[in-house]
């Protein structure tokens, strides 16, 4: 147990010395990270922890969506209607925040067309994508079990990329 | 507990390849070699988001500016996070500094986390072109680059091209077929209507690697065969090795032509 604990505290104390001298980094504190905005965030959404450190892709579960990524894609085939904007073609990426709850929030947008360029992409298009993904309600937390079978529950990072051809919604990523 | 269990949770996905720094020093480039003994051992401490390894990656290219792993590895982070504008800008120069080994990474990635089919037809095609070697396989290892191509070729709908592509990678002198080479043939053959073939796929799928998705398909060109018996069998099969978990999977994203289990039961 020592030989596990002396490399884990030296992990978190160089962590620890980065966070302190980090003011004029230019990365920050984990790549993709998302910082609570009070203009576009719910004030009420709670993390379990401080600091998100999971990704979507963490965990042996193969979907962190109820009834797998089909019941995703049902909802945009069902809800998504490109009338505004036929001549959009790119990704767009939502990126967002599932806490232990299975709840989200946190909503980030970018795009880019089909050059890996930045494109803001028609409002219609983006903000509909938004509305569904916020009203997706199948995210399940990740859940891991210690050896002493303790249940713990973590909040992750999970996005969804949109596949975009001629205002038309293609595909669904991850 | 829980900061341990995290860590724990965390570490496997931070190795990956290890660097052989050497290397440089045989071919004389001193300047990478220490650039590379600077982020030799990164991985034991830091997990690819955090900012401490951008930031020793960043000291290493000062050091070595055309130190093409660094490029890549930086990448990675933006990859997972589906950062696609940040992760080309990385991933270009990488390949730009050093095509042999970051070409085919480029086209493999822009298929398995973007789905763009013709940006990864065109970079394993110039691969291809430039290389005199065996271009080689994804970074995962599930497909040869060229089945990685096949499959691109028919998400565009190419489909005959991609039979095409797939035959010759199979059939080529000392190749051994994939984990999912013979399903994704076969579910092409299916697509064009070309049962028999596709069956035939299907069954030297099963006895490599037999998942519930092939054994579905497999269903489903019984049916339409008619052969009813083998039909039920194979549905029965499909639905044992879902529950097994014998499918397709991939933690970052799916494969091409998953299937789902609602279409296995409810067909």
């Amino acid at each position: 147990m020592k030989k596990l604990f002396i490399p884990l505290l030296f992990i978190s104390m160089s962590a620890f010395c980065q966070e302190q001298k980090s003011t004029t980094s230019l990365y920050p504190r984990s790549i993709g990270n998302i910082e609570f905005d009070p203009n576009l965030d719910k004030k009420e959404f709670q993390l379990c922890r401080s600091d998100v450190d999971v990704q979507y892709y963490s965990g042996k579960n193969d979907t962190n969506y109820q009834g797998d990524k089909e019941m995703i894609e049902k909802a945009f085939k069902e809800k998504y209607n490109p009338e505004n904007a036929k001549n959009e073609s790119g990704l767009i990426r939502i990126r967002f925040i599932v806490n232990c709850k299975g709840e989200t929030d946190r909503f980030r947008v970018i795009g880019m067309d089909e050059n890996y360029q930045k494109k803001i992409f028609d409002k219609s298009i983006t903000e509909q994508l938004l509305r569904i993904s916020k009203n997706l309600k199948g995210w399940m937390p990740k859940n891991f079990t210690s050896k002493t079978n303790e249940v713990f529950s973590y909040d992750y990072y999970q996005y969804l990329i949109f596949k975009i051809k001629n205002g038309q919604l293609i595909e669904i990523l991850p | 507990m829980r900061n341990t269990l995290l860590i724990l949770f965390l570490l496997p996905f931070a190795t990956h390849a290890q660097l052989n720094c050497k290397a440089y020093l045989y071919t004389g480039d001193t300047a990478r070699y220490k650039a590379c003994i600077l982020v030799e051992n990164i991985d034991s401490l830091y997990g690819q988001f955090m900012r401490p390894f951008h930031e020793k990656y960043d000291e290493a290219l000062k050091i070595a500016p055309n130190f093409d792993y660094a490029y890549r590895e930086k990448s990675t982070a933006y990859l997972k996070s589906g950062d696609f504008i940040t992760w080309k800008k990385l991933i270009d120069k990488a390949v730009e500094l050093n095509w042999r080994l970051n070409l085919g990474y480029r086209g493999w990635c822009r298929y398995q986390f973007f789905r763009d089919y013709e940006g990864a037809i065109k970079d394993i095609e110039l691969l291809d072109s430039l290389a005199k070697y065996d271009i080689g396989y994804s970074q995962n290892g599930d497909y040869h680059l060229n089945i990685a191509k096949g499959i691109c070729y028919s998400a565009i709908g190419q489909k005959q091209k991609a039979i095409q592509i797939f035959n010759l990678q199979i059939n080529t002198p000392n190749y051994e077929a994939g984990l999912y080479d013979y399903f994704q043939l076969g579910v092409t053959y299916f697509e064009v209507k070309d049962y028999q073939n596709a069956l035939i796929c299907f069954e030297k799928q099963a006895k490599i690697n037999n998942l519930a998705d092939n054994e579905y398909l497999k269903a489903k060109t019984n049916k339409i065969l008619g052969n009813t018996a083998e039909y039920e069998k194979s549905k029965e099969l499909a639905i044992k090795l879902f529950n097994e978990n014998k499918k397709l999977f991939d933690p970052y994203t799916h494969h091409f032509n998953k299937v789902y289990y609602s279409s296995i039961v409810n067909d």
